[in-house]
């Protein structure tokens, strides 16, 4: 299998290589760019929060509750690029 | 890249990513394209064979602004 | 791995060796070449498909899957009739400025059916196929994906084939 390192370095726990191919995907190849895309979605993800806004606890509280991880974990992945884009910069324009 | 996959014909593009037909309405460039690849099926006399378009990206970028003026499109 | 063309000068040179050394592994190599095939019939009587990693979909359909880390490698068909208003694009990897304001720079699908009137191509399949270049483990993309559109392709009468990346 073509993705044998990645799987190999969830056995030992190899997280270095782990988060770098996260790091990777969310900067599109550039691995600097995508710590920082990481730090943007947390950022992004802050503001709204700070004026306690009512949230639809229900919803989430339900979905953590009944949704398979693979699932929950790919929503992760969306939410991720749902607030980047939030942020007005958005660094997905193909150029490598 | 094209050499690495080896496709049986290609036709190589000097263009931008997500712009392998030409640019925006030029529409004779855009068929070219499609007609210098198509001609590979009875030129290419092996395998893996890779036919460079004979037109640069600045070049196709040009005669798009022009077409793009001529339609009104661009002051 | 595979040597270069020395005559031929590389726009992005190393472009290959960059990214197999970020996702090992994730580049498709081949060794050996695919035996041409030839025309049976001229092409003005030939039934032509389009093959796009464009990720070009019918509007109001779900978008190719864009934020899974290992990548899409589920296929869509396009129907040959299809104009580009009724087509979208949802991609992050490549540059959508042109497709968006003309989609035939990248799915010139009002050309092929231009060349089909002018009778330059016999035909066009009832439909084209369309995925995401985004699959990061080529081995499963070689096993379903290139397995799945190559019967579709064969199963729906096209003679040649037209394949372009985004």
């Amino acid at each position: 299998m073509s993705l044998q390192y990645l799987t190999d370095a969830v056995a030992s726990d190899d997280r270095e290589v782990l988060i770098r191919y996260v790091r990777l995907h969310l900067g599109d190849g550039d691995e600097a760019r995508g710590r920082q895309e990481i730090d943007k979605a947390w950022i992004e993800a802050l503001k709204p929060l700070l004026a306690l806004p009512p949230a639809d606890r229900e919803f989430i509280h339900d979905t953590l509750a009944t949704k398979d991880p693979a699932t929950l974990a790919h929503l992760f992945f969306d939410l991720h690029f749902y607030l980047v884009k939030r942020s007005g910069e958005w660094i997905h324009d193909g150029n490598l | 890249m094209t050499e690495h996959a080896k496709p049986p014909r290609a036709v190589f593009v000097p263009f931008m990513m997500g712009h392998h037909f030409g640019v925006p309405f030029h529409r004779d460039l855009q068929r070219r394209i499609i007609l210098e690849a198509l001609d590979r099926l009875i030129q290419a006399e092996q395998s893996g064979d890779i036919h460079a378009l004979p037109v640069t990206w600045a070049q196709a970028r040009r005669e798009g602004i022009a077409i793009e003026r001529e339609l009104g499109m661009r002051s | 791995m595979t040597a270069t063309s020395n005559d031929r000068e590389q726009l992005r040179p190393g472009l290959w060796a960059t990214v197999n050394d970020r996702y090992p592994g994730s580049m498709i190599t081949k060794s050996d070449l695919v035996p041409l095939a030839g025309l049976e019939k001229p092409l003005a009587q030939s039934r032509l498909t389009f093959v796009s990693t464009a990720g070009v979909q019918p509007k109001g359909t779900l978008p190719f899957d864009v934020a899974h880390p290992v990548g899409d490698y589920s296929f869509r068909r396009v129907s040959s009739t299809a104009a580009p208003a009724d087509l979208e694009i949802h991609q992050l990897k490549y540059p959508t400025a042109g497709a968006n304001r003309d989609l035939n720079v990248i799915f010139p699908i009002d050309r092929l059916r231009e060349l089909v009137e002018e009778g330059v191509i016999g035909g066009l399949t009832p439909d084209f196929f369309s995925f995401i270049g985004y699959n990061m483990d080529p081995e499963r993309l070689e096993r379903t994906l290139a397995e799945e559109i190559a019967e579709a392709v064969v199963a729906d009468g096209a003679e040649a084939a037209l394949l372009a990346p985004a």
